[in-house]
């Protein structure tokens, strides 16, 4: 990119409009431009984004540890923290799959039921909107800590009111330790964050929802079509944006997701069974202080998500052209 | 703008300056020892929440210090969640204070990290070797050095409610056959209690019972660690405690996922009759429940057939890190925290049990039944886990308490998960 040297002097040189008019040849300067406009906010970023993520890489290359810290020497290993991750029987039996199919299932399950509400409140009038907008904000407000501990309560073995229910239902005789086991641990983490992340998707989805032509809606009621029908033919073609960018954005939530399993009975650690990408990195890394092999997983982890939302975002592209 | 915050900001901008005017004076230390340190500054790293009245107790510290050594004393108040971290990046940045409350599992760390500063010299000067508490002793030394100044420390032993021991007529247990004895009768007789709680998520309930039985964690044999935790003594340990659980039902379902703020919160609550919790707590358990005032007592950790099943220390040593200018003068608060008149006095306000021996002999001389017992089994019990780094790095993998978990949800046999532990332990003590 040498030619943004000469940038300046091209700004003062050619004529700005019929730079901007001519549509063939493009000037130097109207090519520039934008980077030229952008070139204030990418260097803040660069400091601030770039540099850490540059650190993080060079430290994932070292056995970097309490001792190097105080030293401040470097201790190259190369890339054999990449190799222990990659060797690591626990990263193929239990935490890549508890990470990977909870993101599916909890991005599934987030997004359809947003959108089910979402629906839901794009029908009603403007004061039950208000009523079920602020219901469900509230399970967004509600920091993650202490929903968590909320969910710990109910299912909680000996006080817990599913434990009691069920006993008195007869459905179980004694109680019954829901979070000794991977499945049900990871079906009540799933109920936490869907909980939790639900309103967000709703909310946008309702955004986009209420700027669907209402025209286009009757047009195809008059011509016959059911609810189930105009949903899936006209609201979700014209919201795939709106999807794709709250897709995304819960796959990276919900691959990240951390408090919600660390702070479950158990989740910390003793239950190896239930050990996600977040937490497995927390106790091998920052819990022994080996800060190298924790910058490591993070590198990967941020390589497995670019990789989803490049594949994601050039799919949603592609089906635009055709 | 609105005049009512003109106070405000003259006050916050007075306290700047105040705090300015106390860190002005640092760092032109020369080695002139503790007695003439006018005009010096030294900054301290106390944990919150030790001490509910901790402000009070430091001004009077500070004013005996100034008084002492002419430097003035500026104390900083940690959360112990965040404490690591905040070491670990002071230590990053060459930012740490002159001396520090450090968790008696971390000083070898830091210690071996290269941030702290032996104090061996410093103790035998003051005559002091003799008098200090075994365990943190131990705990504080790393390669034959010195560097932690046992301050403060408690310990685990057996809780019991005095009430229902009483109403059924048992004695406090001094066997583990007697412990069974004990919980059989209170099952039968309050069975909505909790006889003994087995928590899963609380290594150091676990190792008194492996210690107890004749074994051991982990031990150095040359230059390698040598697990323990498989032995056949270890195994009928571990074994014993958790089938207080899977064998005799005297625990719950909910307990194979406690933590030891689950037991305090249970025990408060009124729903067990006997547990493994620390010197610190009775004072918590009232606090909780006003209720359980007067209805339990202690008693130190049984042997399998008597005596006293060991029980780790826990507590803080004082240390003093390499960045600290003039070390005569961090050893001078060093040594008014941690003996004589001081000491006593956060003993007795925190509810801990101080660092020197001398003074622990009063607390045993005591009578009363939630103290007496726990100085017993510090003084005549006390274990330490052992001291080295990579053993900071098997708590922080959970290693003791994988297996507890896995025996008492019935996913592992207690040989299954001892040899799975002691495998791991080997692995990360090694440092492979």
């Amino acid at each position: 990119m040498s030619n943004t040297l000469q940038v300046p002097s091209a700004v003062q040189g050619a004529p700005a409009p019929r730079a901007a008019g001519g549509p063939a040849r493009k000037s130097l300067l109207t090519r520039s431009r934008p980077w030229l406009l952008l070139a204030p906010a990418l260097a803040v970023l660069a400091v601030l984004m770039l540099w850490p993520l540059v650190r993080v890489f060079l430290f994932s290359l070292q056995d970097y540890g309490l001792r190097e810290i105080v030293s401040g020497e470097p201790n190259w290993i190369g890339i054999a923290n990449y190799g222990e991750i990659f060797t690591s029987p626990e990263l193929y039996t239990v935490v890549l799959p508890n990470t990977v199919g909870f993101a599916v299932l909890a991005v599934a399950g987030t997004v359809a039921l947003g959108t089910a509400v979402a629906v839901l409140m794009a029908s009603l009038g403007l004061f039950w909107r208000t009523v079920v907008g602020s219901a469900i904000m509230i399970a967004w407000a509600m920091p993650a800590v202490t929903g968590t501990y909320v969910w710990i309560w109910i299912f909680d073995a000996d006080r817990g009111i599913f434990n009691e229910t069920l006993e008195a239902l007869g459905l179980i005789d004694e109680p019954v330790n829901w979070f000794t086991n991977r499945y049900t641990f990871y079906a009540i983490v799933l109920l936490n964050v869907i909980h939790h992340g639900f309103p967000f998707v709703a909310i946008t989805i309702l955004a986009g929802l209420l700027g669907v032509p209402k025209e286009m809606l009757e047009a195809a009621e008059m011509d016959g079509a059911g609810a189930w029908r105009r949903f899936w033919r006209i609201i979700v073609p014209n919201l795939k944006q709106v999807f794709a960018v709250v897709i995304i954005l819960s796959t990276i939530w919900d691959f990240k997701v951390f408090a919600q399993v660390y702070l479950m009975p158990g989740g910390s650690g003793s239950n190896r069974e239930a050990l996600n990408l977040g937490v497995w990195s927390y106790v091998e890394s920052f819990g022994q202080n080996r800060y190298g092999f924790g910058s490591a997983i993070a590198v990967l982890l941020t390589l497995v998500l670019l990789a989803i939302t490049v594949v994601y975002v050039r799919t949603m592209l592609k089906e635009e052209e055709l | 703008m609105n005049k009512r915050f003109l106070p405000i900001a003259a006050l916050g901008l007075a306290a700047a300056l105040g705090l300015t005017a106390c860190s002005s004076g640092s760092g032109d230390g020369s080695g002139d020892g503790a007695t003439n340190a006018e005009g010096q500054t030294l900054t301290v790293w106390i944990m919150e929440g030790t001490n509910p009245d901790s402000e009070a107790y430091f001004d009077e510290v500070g004013d005996a210090f100034t008084e002492k050594t002419g430097a003035k004393l500026d104390v900083e108040f940690v959360q112990w969640a965040d404490a690591h971290d905040r070491f670990v990046t002071s230590i990053a940045g060459g930012t740490t204070p002159d001396v520090a409350e450090t968790g008696t599992t971390w000083t070898a760390e830091f210690a071996d990290a290269g941030a702290l500063a032996p104090i061996g010299d410093y103790v035998d000067e003051a005559g002091l070797g003799d008098d200090l508490v075994e365990g943190l002793v131990t705990a504080g030394t790393y390669d034959d050095e010195l560097y932690g100044m046992p301050w403060y420390a408690g310990v685990r032993s057996l809780v019991y409610r005095a009430d229902i021991f009483e109403e059924l007529g048992i004695e406090a247990p001094t066997t583990w056959d007697e412990i069974v004895a004990a919980g059989d009768k209170i099952k039968a007789a309050h069975p909505d209690m909790m006889p003994f709680a087995v928590p899963g998520d609380a290594e150091f309930g676990v190792y008194p019972w492996v210690w107890g039985a004749g074994g051991e964690v982990s031990t150095l044999e040359g230059d390698e660690w040598v697990s323990g935790m498989a032995s056949p003594e270890s195994q009928e340990g571990i074994g014993f405690y958790t089938g207080l659980a899977t064998e005799h039902g005297f625990s719950s379902a909910g307990a194979t996922t406690w933590k030891e703020t689950d037991v305090l919160d249970n025990f408060a609550q009124g729903n067990i009759a006997m547990a493994l919790m620390g010197s610190w707590t009775p004072a918590a358990i009232v606090e909780k429940n006003a209720e359980m005032e007067g209805k339990f007592a202690a008693t130190p950790i049984p042997g399998k057939d008597g005596g006293i099943a060991p029980s780790v220390l826990g507590g803080s040593h004082l240390s003093m890190f390499e960045t600290a200018e003039n070390k005569d003068l961090a050893w001078a608060f060093i040594e008014l925290m941690t003996t004589g008149e001081f000491a006593e006095k956060w003993g007795e306000q925190s509810g801990y049990f101080p660092g020197q021996t001398s003074l622990l002999d009063d607390a045993i001389a005591s009578d009363d039944p939630l103290v007496q017992p726990f100085a017993q089994q510090m003084v005549e019990g006390g274990g330490t886990v052992p001291v080295t780094p990579t053993f900071g790095a098997v708590q922080a993998k959970k290693t003791t308490n994988t297996a507890m978990q896995a025996i008492l949800s019935g996913q592992k046999t207690v040989e299954q998960a001892l040899t799975d532990a002691a495998a791991e332990m080997d692995e990360i003590m090694n440092g492979n």
